[in-house]
């Protein structure tokens, strides 16, 4: 345990050695919900209606500001790339040789990378907040709330095992960044990052509903906003699970057969 | 004349190398453009969906945020395929590297060389339907503007570029002084998107500061409301006199900067 304890420590001392530029990507995440929350703040205002999609204006600002904070801090801080990196660079004989598996400590940099970056954003966010506070909805329940923290967890989780899929790809081929890109892309809008799926036609929704991206922040800020009730919450939770254990699964299967052909190219 | 047919020819060898160079890794190359093509589509359903429960953003309708959508990435794709990633990340890291110096002897413009060594052709590819949706956007329009709202329209996002290069090149130079410029690039590609929208949505403060500080407005809401034939000639004169200032100024600070260029490296 000590092992991991100082892996994950390591993480948070690499991150604040260039502190500018970790400031400047905190600002540089928060700009990016404001821009979004902005743009609703005028569409409801020039609407007829107070309810647009079934949220009003001060769910929607809660909705996007939570969706941004768990865009920016947890779903985008991976260290997936560093997977990919080693593979490729052949770094990763060097961590072959130690005594912890080359995967457990890139599972445990990522867990780090995270709550570094969320901790730390978090704090950054608080301005936000202040600065929309009167449009702020708080959590529909207590239970809502401790579901809702349980279920940006398990979107950590998921997302890890879902890029560490895509990046032991690099196993196989020369350079996974163009698959990690375009499945960020996707998750960025079928996640819901941008606007609650809710809003997208019928069709739209069955499709993206089908896909493991709606538990990363759709799942995740319907639960804080009460839009789920308490009692149907844990099933949501176990359809996560299995999305959670069957990446987890795929995830043993690839580097198990990657490893076996690893050719340690590179320094 | 000759310098310019001089440096064409150089640029069109730079692209000519760029595609050789990614096209090395062919499915990540292709894996690339679908990705842009992705998240152009996904973002297109992001305004569709909006229009769905609301029939105006401020005052703009469905079809205008739709050209305001892809004047914007008509402009993006440009600067990623020329300048931009050249000048906000290769250069800041080829200053602290000291890989500047190989730049420096060359018989070229140092700031052309800089500007231009690695054109993206992954964007350029990506560019091209984003180029057959601004023809679909015109043709909902009804192509309902005079040639003069074109002529201004195509001046202004000329424009835009120019503005944009100033603008790149600005936090670039900072690279000089400081090695964490890098962090600063990355806010201004997060500030670039709110090109994308409206800037009504802004108000009060936020609204100045995108006008007249950082007039990011000058991106695509002035060429898409020159077409729309829904802005006072003097949003073009001070878009024009706006770029200028900031063009003169970028070049200024630049020659500072090579000045203080240390050329440190290992």
């Amino acid at each position: 345990m000590t092992k991991f304890w100082s892996v994950f420590k390591l993480v948070w001392i690499e991150r604040l050695v260039y502190r500018v530029n970790f400031f400047l990507e905190i600002l540089s995440g928060i700009l990016s919900s404001l821009i979004v929350v902005f743009l609703w703040v005028a569409i409801y205002r020039g609407a007829t209606r107070e309810v647009i999609g079934g949220y009003s204006i001060g769910e929607m600002v809660t909705y996007l500001l939570g969706a941004g904070l768990i865009y920016s801090f947890i779903l985008t801080t991976a260290e997936n790339p560093e997977t990919s990196q080693s593979i490729q660079d052949g770094t990763l004989s060097t961590l072959l040789l130690q005594p912890i598996s080359p995967y457990a400590i890139w599972f445990v940099r990522d867990l780090g990378s995270k709550a570094f970056f969320f901790i730390l954003g978090l704090s950054g966010y608080v301005v936000v907040f202040f600065f929309f506070r009167q449009y702020l909805v708080l959590s529909a329940s207590l239970g809502h709330l401790l579901f809702f923290l349980l279920s940006m967890i398990l979107a950590a989780l998921l997302q890890f095992f879902l890029f560490e899929a895509l990046s032991l790809l690099a196993f196989w081929v020369e350079n996974t960044y163009g698959i990690r890109f375009t499945v960020r892309v996707i998750m960025e809008v079928v996640g819901g990052a941008i606007i609650p799926l809710s809003f997208f036609p019928q069709i739209l929704q069955k499709l993206f509903l089908l896909l493991p991206f709606s538990y990363l922040i759709y799942l995740p800020m319907r639960i804080y906003l009460g839009k789920i009730p308490l009692d149907e919450v844990p099933l949501e939770f176990l359809k996560e699970g299995v999305w959670i254990v069957g990446l987890a699964l795929l995830n043993m299967m690839i580097w198990k057969k990657g490893i076996r052909q690893y050719v340690a190219m590179g320094d | 004349m000759d310098g310019f047919s001089r440096y064409l020819k150089l640029f069109l060898l730079l692209i000519k190398i760029g595609l050789m160079r990614q096209m090395t890794y062919r499915p990540h190359f292709f894996m690339m453009i679908a990705g842009k093509l992705i998240r152009m589509g996904l973002l297109f359903f992001f305004f569709q969906a909006i229009f769905l429960k609301v029939h105006r953003i401020g005052e703009w309708t469905y079809d205008q945020v739709l050209l305001l959508f892809a004047t914007f990435h008509i402009v993006d794709y440009l600067i990623s395929i020329t300048f931009h990633r050249n000048l906000a990340f290769h250069l800041p890291r080829r200053i602290q590297t000291g890989e500047l110096d190989s730049r420096m002897v060359l018989p070229v413009n140092l700031l052309f060389i800089v500007s231009f060594e690695e054109t993206d052709l992954i964007d350029f590819f990506s560019f091209l339907p984003s180029l057959g949706f601004l023809g679909y956007v015109f043709y909902r329009l009804e192509f309902a503007f005079s040639w003069t709202q074109a002529v201004a329209y195509a001046l202004l996002l000329v424009n835009a570029l120019f503005f944009l290069f100033a603008v790149v090149l600005i936090i670039a130079t900072i690279s000089f002084w400081t090695t964490q410029s890098y962090g600063l690039a990355r806010i201004f590609d997060n500030l670039l998107k709110i090109g994308r929208y409206p800037l009504d949505i802004f108000e009060g403060f936020w609204k100045v500061v995108f006008i007249y500080f950082l007039p990011l407005v000058l991106i695509a809401q002035i060429p898409s409301q020159a077409l729309l034939e829904t802005l006072s000639p003097d949003y073009v004169l001070f878009a024009f006199g706006v770029t200028g200032v900031f063009l003169i100024f970028a070049l200024v600070f630049w020659k500072i900067g090579i000045k203080n260029y240390l050329s440190a490296s290992t």
